[in-house]
């Protein structure tokens, strides 16, 4: 695997071609939003419903794990998705390579979810009440929950990166060792690949934040338990 | 696998950038429409619920109505057939009247009808019946009943009833009148003289008196003074008969 070029500088960043690829993503996903959504009307053409439907989707997924609070992670959660499926995706066209194929993309987004489920997690509870549930059953089980969070966030950015850099490198090598259309089948399985560990990123990410949020009610529920 | 710092940062700035820009293109105005449209919808669905329970009460209104039409017209209906029937039973009650008037009035008329025909049948009957004795008297009309009529004449002038005898008086003093006996046969004069005697008895005065003789008297006298007339003769025997048969009809 060659090292990410730097492309140029600004500041102390090194803008690398990851960065730029990024950034383009940004500028398409925003341009395209922008024009689609400016004549947005109650009787929606075929671009529009199905932009409709894709939000909804996202939308009522996220209720389905947190019915008081699609509306809130929407833009966190939505937004991972929307990100991974294209920065993944981007790796099937010649000459890029998918950000998400860089550990230091993927780990980006890792600490993201990890500051995330905190976020939300004291937003929802408040300080004391979220940290209680560390202590949960009992206190001795401290190291483990802290644990848990470090590995599971570790697993998060490199459980993406290891399965797009390793399409992404079958690929290559498949291209190399067999010619020009041999690798076409592993693309679409790219593809489906993609798309898979986007969602899998997303509602992993959503799993977090929701146990966090719900981890009040869970010690609540566990206390009640005891008691009885 | 290397690890690049400056892509970390990068890409986590990169990222809440981009949480921004589609919250702010994407999710917010797909969101609010979507909101809008639901609010239309729910909007729609109350004024299709609330149309819906309008025309639920109109319905029931109208049921109300129509089922008090319906009573209304039940009741003109019976109302009309009360009406009907009584206006029936006048005409029919009028036309009975009528029918008995005029079968009454048709019995009257009958009934006068019979007895017009009854008399006719009887004065025919007493008109024959007179023809018949005439035509026999005229037969048995013979001197020798005259005789008989003579001395009848003669016993029935002795008897006069004091009226009679009081209003031929009256009449005698008229001047100028005389007595005229006709008779049916021809009288001899000592027939006459004694005839003459009892007039004379009767009046009270003795009276110039005219003999003349009339076959149509059949048989008998008839003596007259003035407004004083007395018969006795067949023929005026038979029309007062007959006068007392029809006053007897």
């Amino acid at each position: 695997m060659e090292a990410v070029a730097v492309l140029f500088r600004i500041g102390p960043f090194a803008i690398t071609s990851i960065v730029v690829t990024t950034w383009g993503i940004m500028l398409a996903l925003g341009v395209f939003c922008w024009l689609v959504t400016r004549n947005l009307t109650l009787d929606p053409g075929p671009l529009q419903a199905a932009l409709e439907g894709v939000v909804s989707a996202m939308e009522e997924s996220i209720a389905a794990v947190l019915p008081d609070r699609a509306q809130l992670l929407l833009p966190f959660i939505g937004t991972l998705w929307i990100y991974i499926v294209f920065a993944n995706l981007v790796g099937v066209i010649p000459h890029l390579h998918g950000p998400t194929g860089n550990l230091s993309v993927t780990a980006g987004l890792a600490l993201l979810v990890f500051l995330s489920v905190h976020w939300f997690g004291i937003r929802s509870e408040g300080l004391r009440r979220y940290l209680r549930h560390y202590l949960s059953p009992s206190p001795i089980l401290l190291p483990f929950h802290l644990l848990s969070e470090v590995t599971r966030t570790v697993a998060l950015a490199v459980r993406l990166f290891g399965n797009i850099m390793s399409l992404e490198m079958a690929a290559l090598l498949v291209l190399l060792v067999a010619g020009l259309l041999a690798p076409v089948p592993l693309l679409m399985l790219h593809i489906v690949e993609s798309l898979v560990q986007a969602y899998i990123f997303g509602m992993l990410a959503l799993i977090y934040v929701a146990g966090a949020m719900q981890s009040q009610q869970n010690l609540e529920r566990n206390e009640e338990g005891n008691e009885q | 696998m290397d690890f690049d710092w400056s892509t970390f940062f990068l890409e986590i700035i990169n990222f809440l950038i981009l949480v921004w820009i589609l919250k702010r293109f994407l999710y917010r105005p797909v969101l609010d429409v979507i909101a809008k449209r639901r609010a239309g919808i729910e909007k729609t669905l109350a004024d299709a619920r609330r149309i819906e329970t309008e025309a639920s009460e109109l319905k029931r209104q109208n049921e109300y109505c129509l089922a008090q039409w319906e009573e209304e017209k039940e009741a003109a209906q019976a109302r009309l057939h009360e009406g009907l029937a009584a206006e029936r039973e006048r005409l029919m009650a009028e036309m009975e009247a009528a029918v008995a008037e005029e079968r009454e009035r048709c019995r009257v008329l009958d009934e006068r009808h019979q007895r017009d025909l009854k008399r006719a049948v009887e004065e025919q009957g007493i008109a024959q019946g007179a023809a018949f004795s005439a035509k026999l008297l005229a037969r048995v009309a013979t001197p020798e009943l005259e005789a008989r009529l003579y001395a009848l004449l003669l016993e029935d002038l002795r008897s006069l009833p004091a009226g009679d005898k009081r209003a031929m008086a009256d009449a005698a003093v008229i001047p100028g009148l005389q007595l005229n006996v006709q008779s049916a046969f021809a009288l001899d004069e000592s027939k006459r003289a004694e005839l003459t005697r009892a007039l004379a008895e009767v009046a009270g005065k003795t009276l110039p008196v005219e003999y003349s003789e009339n076959p149509e008297l059949l048989a008998g006298f008839q003596v007259s003074l003035g407004p004083w007339i007395l018969h006795a003769n067949l023929r005026d025997e038979l029309k007062f008969f007959s006068g007392a048969l029809r006053h007897a009809g």
